[in-house]
């Protein structure tokens, strides 16, 4: 059986700072966690009784900084945000700093210290964490403390457990098969896809005013839920991300017929970092090749 | 009573396998341990315990993949009548002159086994919006080609509310028969005459004595005891519901309730009765292509994205606001029938925690107030 989470110490630093900061003014609304029906789930706090509502544990996976994208108009109507940031998430924030979609001083952010999160945000309660039930993209967190914040609460947490496969493994298995049955295998879960777009939408770094699938004048790629279309779509939406992907698994998470994204985006980060010699980190100085050129860039396949 | 069947669990396996022996498609719910697949590299899961089972509506291959355990497919039946893409005409250009070819609008017969019941309401439900003012013959079509049996549920969870929108979970809206598990296999009852005719046509499977007071109370009680697990997770008044959303379009509450929407439209795909499209031109090569219907969802920003770059639902929450007021008021309003059958999948789907029991009772508490608080400011009272 797996045991329940120890508690969190910082949640009551957290619910304080959330407190102060909508009483002075800081802040017209806090975007947390908090513990509903089915589990945790964001939440939007502007009462500053509320501020109790506010949770932090091991089911607290969702990425918040989605909510920060500029074309959230109704978010952003609600006034200044405070956003509640596991270190993974910084890298989100400074995804979109680094692309020119936020202004710093727009939002103000409360990170958590972080030993790691479940897989699953939809349970009665926190589990403490096991190589079992691990979100595997923990593994080697380098993030538990996050940076970038305005402010911090928590006790310095324990690296989360290796899972019982790690993401990097299973790209490997996948990269281990022959052409044809990798083929074989990307075919059947790209046939699955419904197009709903879940994947675009909770991501926090699909930034783009028009998507590439909703221009029809031509139709780069096609609408129909159909092989051609929806390895075209997967395929340009995987490499749109090449670089600027946070890893943070929303895609995979939210997509209703659980085609395994994250292994797509992994494979990526590892091409960018092998040619480029580029990792996404919390750095929003630190350009992405995507939006970036340099004379020593590889560029051997230009015929 | 006389209308009760009774079928061994192995004589309904029997006549899914001489369906197919038959060359009839039969649809089911098939479960796969996609741990034991090739796939199994794909599932988080199967790294953990080393076990994932997905329940899907399949077309059988054998009677064997049948399963009867009762859990909800992923997707509902939604897409055998109204596939995610169908082509719609092909045309081909020459000059000024352009062919179009039809694309059949009939269907070959098929059986649906084992349906859940929210499933086969909730095509009764779009039925109405497909003979309104134009007979979609594809969806016509393949519903008069398929029988389809439903199979009482035990519930799947605390998400499921069919008895609040008028349905349940040994209904038989929108199917043509409805099996209930009693000792040694089941009881069905026909009921309409695609029901009645695939028990004719395959009479030596069934028998026709059912002990009212054996066999055919235990299928009762299975029945009542089913609806009453389910009554117990939502209960609201459809009818305030109804009249809430048709006289506050402006209430803040339902931008309130819509806030940590993501927009991704996942609950429209999953949902049995979301049945909104788009049509799109595909070419294929120069001169040539294919029209083409896909799934769509009112969810999407493009969805009312106006030629002229104006939007009317330009934000996510209007256009949550969109998704309740289509299913709870309009299209009550229109046809008579709440626009949902209460199978709870949008809800699980949503990881950002849309809750749909949630947001009801949200409503049906505000449509319950007296005098309605935002009407009567309590000041006028002082």
């Amino acid at each position: 059986m797996t045991e329940a989470a120890p508690v969190y110490a910082g949640v009551a630093e957290l619910q304080r700072v959330a407190r102060e900061l909508l009483e002075v003014g800081d802040v017209r609304v806090i975007i947390g966690w908090e513990d509903a029906r089915r589990g945790a789930r964001p939440v939007f706090v502007s009462d500053p009784a509320d501020t109790d509502k506010l949770i932090f544990d091991t089911r607290c996976v969702h990425n918040l900084v989605t909510y920060l994208n500029p074309r959230r108009d109704h978010v952003a109507e609600l006034g200044k945000i405070g956003l509640v940031v596991k270190g993974c998430d910084v890298k989100a924030v400074a995804g979109l700093l680094r692309e020119q979609q936020i202004d710093r001083d727009h939002v103000v952010l409360i990170g958590v210290r972080c030993g790691g999160v479940l897989e699953e945000n939809e349970l009665p309660a926190a589990l403490a964490l096991t190589p079992e039930n691990v979100a595997p993209r923990c593994y080697g967190c380098d993030n538990r403390e996050p940076s970038l914040t305005d402010h911090l609460v928590g006790e310095p947490q324990p690296e989360p457990p290796r899972p019982v496969m790690t993401i990097d493994e299973r790209v490997a298995a996948l990269d281990d098969l022959p052409a044809e049955e990798r083929w074989a295998f990307w075919t059947e879960q790209f046939n699955k896809c419904v197009r709903c777009y879940a994947c675009r939408q909770v991501c926090p770094l699909c930034i783009c005013e028009r998507c590439i699938v909703e221009k029809t004048q031509p139709q780069w790629i096609e609408s129909a839920a159909h092989p051609r279309g929806n390895l075209s779509w997967n395929v340009t939406r995987a490499i749109h991300l090449a670089g600027r992907c946070v890893d943070c698994g929303e895609c995979e998470r939210f997509c209703p017929v659980g085609i395994p994204l994250s292994l797509v985006n992994r494979k990526l980060q590892q091409i960018v970092h092998d040619r480029y010699d580029y990792t996404v980190s919390d750095d929003p100085e630190n350009a992405a090749p995507i939006g970036d050129y340099r004379l020593d860039d590889q560029q051997e396949f230009i015929k | 009573m006389s209308d009760r069947l009774f079928i061994s669990d192995a004589d309904l396996h029997g006549l899914a396998g001489d369906l197919i022996g038959a060359g009839t498609e039969v649809v089911a719910p098939v479960a796969t341990d996609i741990c034991q697949s090739p796939s199994a590299i794909a599932a988080t899961a199967c790294t953990l315990d080393g076990s994932k089972v997905d329940i899907d509506y399949r077309a059988l291959a054998s009677a064997d993949e049948m399963d009867l355990s009762r859990g909800l497919p992923q997707l509902s039946l939604k897409g055998y009548f109204l596939p995610e893409h169908e082509a719609l005409c092909r045309w081909k250009q020459r000059g000024i002159t352009v062919e179009v070819e039809d694309v059949p609008t009939e269907f070959a017969p098929r059986v649906v086994l084992a349906a859940k019941p929210c499933d086969s309401a909730a095509l009764a439900v779009v039925d109405q919006v497909m003979n309104w003012d134009y007979e979609d013959e594809l969806w016509n079509g393949r519903r008069e080609a398929t029988t389809i049996v439903n199979l009482t549920c035990p519930m799947i969870d605390d998400s499921c509310f069919c008895t609040a929108v008028a349905t349940g979970p040994d209904d038989v809206k929108g199917a043509d028969g409805l099996l209930t598990p009693v000792d040694g296999g089941y009881v069905f009852e026909p009921a309409t005459d695609k029901g009645r005719a695939l028990a004719e046509a395959h009479k030596a499977r069934f028998s026709s004595h059912v002990e009212a007071d054996t066999l055919g109370r235990q299928a009762d009680d299975e029945r009542a005891a089913a609806r009453s697990r389910v009554a117990a997770n939502l209960e609201i008044d459809a009818a305030s519901v109804r009249a809430w959303i048709d006289t506050h379009f402006e209430d803040p509450l339902l931008s309130q309730l819509a806030i940590r929407c993501n927009g991704c439209g996942a609950c429209a795909s999953v949902c049995p009765t979301c049945h909104c499209f788009d049509i799109v031109d595909e070419e294929e090569g120069v001169g040539r292509g294919t029209r083409r219907r896909c799934w769509d969802t009112c969810q999407a920003p493009t969805f009312t994205l106006h030629a002229s770059g104006h939007n009317p639902r330009d934000d996510q929450h209007v256009r949550y606001r969109q998704r309740i007021n289509h299913k709870f008021a309009i299209y009550p309003l229109k046809f008579g029938e709440v626009l949902c059958t209460g199978c709870g999948r949008c809800t699980r789907v949503c990881h950002a925690g849309q809750d749909l029991i949630e947001i009801l009772q949200a409503i049906d508490i505000a449509a319950r107030r007296p005098g309605d608080a935002t009407a009567e400011p309590e000041e006028a009272a002082s």
